[in-house]
């Protein structure tokens, strides 16, 4: 009785792990976003993401984040993260802020089909 | 002519400071334990974690300094840069910033959409 109380407790922390490390990915196929909706819908960002060299002149100046070939789910954890504030950045969280997670999702997917390697190892 | 020289050797001495300062191959060494998640050369296979490669060094600066001053809050990151120095961060963005991967592409609104 004992040895199955404790691989029952076993199994449970196993199933407790898979859970947490399962989570991201689920998180990811939430919204599935389309490239071409992304698009039409990056005016706000181009601004700044689109011109190639451009800098920020407030709250610091430096050049903005190259974001063309980011993955996805990357883009849309950091867009989440500025329109809750998470992530501080007071243009961020003004664009962020007016985004839906289908507007999230389609952005992403638009600046994740940029020329970027996809991977290396 | 003296001030020729003078502006020369002030150059020389600035452009000397600036290399000296950041160094990619001294940044690759250090980033064997960034590449666990971000890829050997910043192009990270997993999409959870950023691609780094050809990101702007100022960015990468500003990021791992805010990562470091707790401004910018991940608990993957806070441990990682508690121990990089200043020099560290600067030859790690180096190192990033000089290989090839993400870009930025012109505003679709003023370039056609070729098919």
């Amino acid at each position: 009785m004992k040895t199955s109380s404790t691989s029952g407790l076993a199994l449970a922390a196993l199933a407790l792990a898979a859970a947490s490390v399962a989570s991201p990915a689920s998180a990811q196929a939430q919204a599935s976003g389309n490239a071409d909706t992304g698009r039409l819908k990056s005016s706000m960002c181009a601004g700044c993401h689109s011109i190639p060299g451009y800098k920020t002149a407030f709250p610091e100046v430096y050049h903005v984040p190259k974001i063309d070939g980011q993955h996805s789910a990357y883009i849309v954890s950091a867009l989440k993260a500025y329109k809750s504030g998470e992530r501080r950045h007071p243009s961020m969280r003004a664009v962020a802020a007016s985004l839906s997670d289908q507007d999230m999702a389609d952005l992403a997917a638009f600046y994740a089909s940029g020329p970027a390697k996809s991977a290396s190892r | 002519m003296r001030k020729l020289t003078l502006a020369a050797v002030v150059s020389a001495c600035v452009f000397a400071g600036a290399v000296q300062a950041a160094n990619p191959e001294a940044g690759k060494e250090k980033s064997r334990t960034c590449a666990a998640c971000h890829g050997p050369d910043g192009n990270s296979a997993a999409a959870d974690f950023p691609k780094l490669a050809g990101q702007h060094y100022d960015y990468l600066l500003k990021t791992l300094k805010d990562y470091k001053s707790g401004v910018r809050k991940n608990a993957i990151m806070a441990p990682q840069v508690a121990n990089l120095n200043q020099r560290d961060i600067e030859d790690l963005a180096a190192y990033y910033s000089h290989q090839q991967g993400l870009v930025t592409r012109k505003n679709p609104y003023l370039v056609p959409k070729s098919h």
